[in-house]
């Protein structure tokens, strides 16, 4: 109200050119609360996390690069890469299946999408662990041969193998939905026009949809690496000693719960921020590319009118 | 496998779902014959041209295109679909463009003419590559060759999408709507080298709303409304003076 009235005395009275004026943004009385507010839980908070001893920042200092956290760390990281690669290859492979026009085909992957998109990834994992109750043991042979070896199960799971297949699975049905997702966002008519040269359904795959596709799988992708990276904090329930599991190995014997789960935790945030910069890279990377790719054209024909006269 | 350059259709049918599209369509056009087809939005126009390179499958009825029944193979009682390869090698010979272009976005220029020989008829690099320059030279766009689609015009991107379909050797040619997605001034180029192309004594069958092109360079016209081929016949003929009521209003409005 003030201001209003005072800038429209002040446009008539300054020197400044009016077309060189800056454009100042308006600031609510509701901004500068926020920013109060803000400010003060800003302040208690560290205020409170800096002087209650129960912290025990020394503590945290000191396990932050203690060798069982490193080495939780690395496992964490082969669980996340490993898990990402292979979960992204069966994903592909699945997302292939899924797109088939032979029926059984894409039902095979429904089903196996259906089933592990909607149970907890949690329970998956202590499934794999304790597959050898129902599979005691694995003959792995040719059909109709006498080829054949047995393997124990409950030796081949190890909690690490369950961790990896439990995880690579899980990820796998979601990355079929995102490569599919970028399938179906290659336009008809570049199908079309694949099939009016006469290409075969694998080289359409490969030359013309998976190219195409690949500016929107890759940045969900990254998201899905980020999301991967906690979500290996799961398979600390199976004993796997990942980072979690490293942190709980060494409270267990110090109690010293909530410095070492805050070393975890930083750990995780660390990796995770590290991780982001590279992802909105590729985000903005792709945006950009498949905002020059030549849509323009759409456009022009859904607003044109039919049959104009010339 | 001879070459031939001929398309028969007798009493085609085509619907979706319920609706039907396709309503007993007749077509009989000669090796080098240039025909256009008109009619109304909706009127089938695209579905006709379409299942000429089997993008779409008819119902019912006959349909020869360079002598073979496409899609199909035929026996005393039925007709067998081909299988995909079968089918695949029939499209090489029917070249196809598009209202939208359809060029590949990830390619250049060149790489879209090459794709279909290197790709499909596993031509040598080289001599795909001489022949692309050959092609974009014949369409007014030597020295594009490097260029992406999106840095091409919509004027240019059809032509590089007129030479890819070239590139393939075909015996016929499909246009649907060549110049619809085009700035006015654009349209003539495009115009210009199907003209050329025409010239040649390629076989076209072209779905369009310039009537001044259909005045010139066409040989045939067909006129299509709600599924039904109403009048063909003549190009200029029909267009001087149609005979059925619905294409006379038809004419009357695009003219
Ligand atoms: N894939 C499809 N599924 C269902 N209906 C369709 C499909 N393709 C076309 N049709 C319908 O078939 C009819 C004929 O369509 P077609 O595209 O052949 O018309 P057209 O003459 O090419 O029209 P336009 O001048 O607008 O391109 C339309 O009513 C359309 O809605
Ligand atoms: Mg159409």
């Amino acid at each position: 109200m003030l201001n209003s009235n005072g800038h429209r005395r002040e446009t008539t009275v300054s020197r400044v050119d009016p077309a060189l004026k800056p454009r100042l943004r308006r600031r609510s009385a509701f901004e500068y609360v926020a920013w109060i507010i803000c400010c003060l839980l800003a302040v208690g908070i560290l205020f409170s996390v800096s002087t209650n001893p129960n912290f025990k920042w020394h503590v945290v200092a000191r396990y932050f690069t203690h060798e069982t956290i490193i080495r939780g760390l690395m496992l964490t990281i082969f669980l996340t890469v490993a898990s990402m690669v292979f979960g992204t290859l069966l994903g592909l492979v699945l997302a292939i299946m899924r797109s088939s026009s032979t029926k059984p085909i894409a039902a095979t992957a429904g089903v196996y999408i259906t089933l592990f998109r909607g149970t907890p990834v949690l329970v998956q994992l202590i499934f794999w662990f304790n597959i050898a109750a129902l599979y005691p043991n694995l003959t792995i042979g040719i059909p109709f041969t006498d080829i054949s070896t047995a393997v124990d199960v409950n030796a081949l799971i190890a909690p690490i193998t369950a961790a990896l297949i439990g995880l690579t699975l899980n990820e796998a049905a979601y990355m079929a939905e995102i490569i599919r997702g970028g399938f179906a966002a290659v336009g008809k008519g570049q199908i079309e026009a694949a099939d009016s040269l006469g290409m075969s359904g694998g080289m359409k795959m490969r030359k013309v949809i998976i190219p195409q596709a690949m500016p929107s799988i890759i940045p969900a992708t990254g998201n899905q690496v980020i999301g991967m990276f906690k979500e290996t904090s799961l398979v600390s329930v199976l004993g796997v000693a990942e980072l979690l599991q490293s942190a709980q190995l060494i409270y267990a014997r110090t109690y010293e719960t909530i410095p070492l789960l805050i070393v975890a935790s930083l750990w995780y945030l660390v990796m995770t921020l590290l991780l982001s910069y590279p992802q909105s890279k590729l985000e903005q990377k792709y945006s950009r590319t498949s905002s020059r790719l030549p849509r323009k054209a759409k456009k022009v024909v859904l607003t044109a009118p039919e049959g104009i006269a010339r | 496998m001879s070459t031939d350059g001929t398309i028969h259709a007798r009493a085609i049918r085509k619907s979706f779902g319920p609706k039907l599209v396709l309503k007993d369509v007749d077509l009989d056009i000669a090796s080098g014959e240039v025909c256009c087809i008109i009619g109304p939005s909706g009127s089938g126009k695209s579905t006709l041209l379409r299942s000429i390179n089997g993008l779409e499958t008819v119902d019912t009825g006959v349909l020869k295109v360079n002598g073979e029944n496409l899609g199909y193979y035929e026996t005393e009682t039925a007709y067998h679909r081909l299988n995909k390869k079968q089918i695949a090698e029939q499209r090489t010979r029917i070249g196809m463009v598009f209202q939208q272009f359809n060029l590949f976005p990830n390619m250049t220029a060149q790489e879209n003419i090459m794709a279909g020989p290197v790709l499909v008829k596993g031509a040598e690099k080289g001599a795909a590559a001489r022949q692309a320059h050959e092609l974009l030279a014949s369409v007014g766009l030597a020295g594009f060759g490097d260029y992406y689609p999106a840095q091409l015009s919509g004027g240019q991107q059809q032509r590089v999408a007129i030479a890819r379909s070239l590139a393939m050797d075909p015996e016929i040619m499909l246009f649907d709507e060549p110049t619809s997605a085009l700035d006015p001034e654009k349209v003539g180029e495009v115009l210009a080298v199907m003209k050329e192309l025409a010239k040649k004594g390629m076989t076209m069958v072209v779905v369009t709303h310039e009537m001044g092109f259909a005045r010139e360079v066409a040989d045939s016209l067909i006129f299509m409304d709600d599924g039904y081929v109403v009048e063909r016949g003549d190009a200029r003929e029909i267009l001087r003076n149609p005979k059925e009521r619905r294409t006379q209003s038809f004419l009357e409005k695009v003219l």
